[in-house]
């Protein structure tokens, strides 16, 4: 039986010592690029952490608060973070607390685009450095004829968008929420188009009782509630205020929205809170208060009517709907 | 077999008990707990009316149930769970009437005007009245076999307006009401199709 023999390398094939290091260099090189172009997903990165480190400090502190819901009281905490609509995260009231560590927030960044004239992309943490935040208590209506009272903390929206100087042709505000199928088991259904869009007219996102918020409850915001950071829109639907922003966008015609490719008869543009303009298969005229029994009258605009009336003079509200 | 023909229609008649009483038990158990959710009366509202519509969509497919296996065993137990699905239909009305709308008569008049999901829920309940009415051997016998298999035909009726009334009210996720219109849609077509073969 004949031993088996190594082919001999020819002594030209053999590759110098030196070229060899070379090319352990490059490969290390090379790992650690792309270790850095992951780096948002990894927890060794020193970007994620970044913005929540930062906002648990400020948020430890004192806060100016002004409420917005005359003496109703707040809703419970636990009422706010387990009964939720959160598509992303499936579609019964409990399965957004359920399924919250779907949602990947750290790190987060947000694109303004359009008709602005600083567009880009920002960390969370860039947008929140330098912007004072403040806690308001606001009545929350979703157009399923619910309500709660929240305390949130954030920001108006029109401080974001005059540091990027909205351009005269900016006449209307779109939002797109976070699209990650992956991790995200609602957008793995096409319950709605993905990923979520609303919008608002320009003078409606300039409004200052409109809001971004980061917060609730004195609390970073959690998970099933749109973290890390939602629009809030008290006089309007609770499908206006827009959960998990990546995307802010300025145009110039009014965009559709997801609610309204789903259902063109049953969801308007503005949909404003209205006890008189009834949903097409129920009543808006009364709201279940979580935490209450019985129903409660549902007000005009969600009793911000004196803030935000003038926005809609002369507007036929049947048809604007 | 181990058991004896009367043996299993007794085992099929007591896991049909189970399968009606069970879910009542649950759902207390579930109430006592504080297991519900933030709105229990809504959580409530729903857990009946699935479990009656699902019960009652079982009671249809009993006899198609029979036709494939010829076991009588389904024949025998279908009332008992036509009943059943009768009591968790009647459930979920007074349900929603007293733990969604706190017996308040005048909205829940005003609902029912205004909300067509409402009318086609109390419609498909106040059809299988009287089929729940005329349930009893004696009926049957009282009013002749024919008419009885005519009256009691309003189940399919019935379970096409529960159908309606699911995918009605649903805002956005289709799918039980998909799944529910689907197999309703199935054991009709079936009901059909036997009754035009067996006509031959």
């Amino acid at each position: 039986m004949s031993r088996y023999r190594y082919p001999a390398i020819p002594e030209s094939e053999v590759t110098p010592r030196e070229l060899f290091r070379q090319r352990r260099r490059f490969i290390k090189a090379g790992a650690a690029l792309g270790a850095a172009a992951l780096a948002p997903g990894l927890l060794l990165s020193p970007a994620a952490h970044a913005w929540r480190g930062g906002l648990e400090e400020r948020l430890a502190g004192e806060l100016p608060s002004q409420s917005l819901a005359g003496d109703e009281s707040l809703t419970a905490f636990r009422d706010a973070t387990t009964y939720n609509n959160f598509y992303e995260l499936g579609t019964r009231k409990s399965d957004p607390e359920v399924y919250a560590h779907q949602l990947r927030t750290d790190p987060w960044s947000v694109t303004i685009e359009g008709e602005v004239e600083k567009p880009g992309t920002f960390a969370l943490e860039d947008i929140l450095a330098g912007q004072s935040l403040e806690e308001r208590i606001y009545r929350m209506r979703c157009v399923e004829a619910w309500s709660m009272v929240i305390p949130w903390i954030g920001f108006p929206l029109a401080d974001l968008l005059k540091r990027h100087g909205p351009t005269s042709r900016a006449k209307y505000v779109v939002f797109e929420s976070i699209l990650d199928p992956d991790n995200l088991r609602g957008q793995r259904r096409s319950i709605i188009e993905w990923p979520y869009r609303e919008g608002l007219r320009i003078d409606e996102a300039m409004h200052p009782l409109t809001l971004l918020s980061v917060g609730m409850y004195g609390e970073v915001m959690p998970n099933q509630n749109g973290a890390p950071i939602r629009l809030v829109v008290p006089w309007k639907y609770g499908f206006k205020s827009i959960k998990s922003v990546v995307k802010i966008r300025l145009v110039e015609e009014q965009p559709s929205t997801s609610w309204i490719d789903q259902n063109p008869s049953e969801y308007g543009f503005y949909a404003n809170v209205n006890p008189e303009v009834d949903h097409p298969r129920w009543s808006q005229a009364r709201e279940r208060r979580i935490g209450e029994s019985g129903r409660r009258e549902t007000l005009m605009f969600n009793g911000y009517a004196d803030e935000v009336a003038e926005l809609y003079a002369g507007m036929d509200l049947n048809k604007h709907f | 077999m181990l058991m004896t023909p009367a043996a299993r229609i007794l085992a099929f008649r007591l896991l049909v008990l189970a399968a009606g009483s069970l879910p009542a038990l649950w759902l207390a158990w579930l109430w006592a707990s504080d297991a519900l959710g933030v709105v229990p009366g809504e959580a409530v509202v729903h857990f009946t009316g699935r479990t009656g519509f699902t019960l009652l969509v079982a009671t249809i497919a009993f006899s198609p149930a029979f036709r494939f296996t010829g076991w009588v065993g389904f024949m025998i137990a279908r009332r008992q769970i036509g009943l059943w699905a009768f009591f968790w239909l009647l459930a979920h009305m007074l349900a929603w009437m007293g733990l969604d709308q706190y017996w308040d008569w005048p909205w829940i008049r005003r609902e029912m005007v205004d909300l067509p999901y409402i009318r086609y829920g109390a419609a498909a309940l106040l059809l299988l009245v009287p089929l729940a009415l005329t349930s009893f051997r004696h009926t049957q016998k009282a009013m002749g076999y024919t008419a009885w298999h005519w009256l009691h035909r309003l189940i399919y009726v019935s379970a096409a307006l529960g159908a309606v009334h699911l995918w009605v009210l649903t805002r956005a996720d289709y799918l039980m009401a998909t799944g529910f219109a689907v197999v309703v849609a199935a054991l009709a077509l079936f009901r059909v199709i036997d009754a035009v073969i067996s006509r031959r």
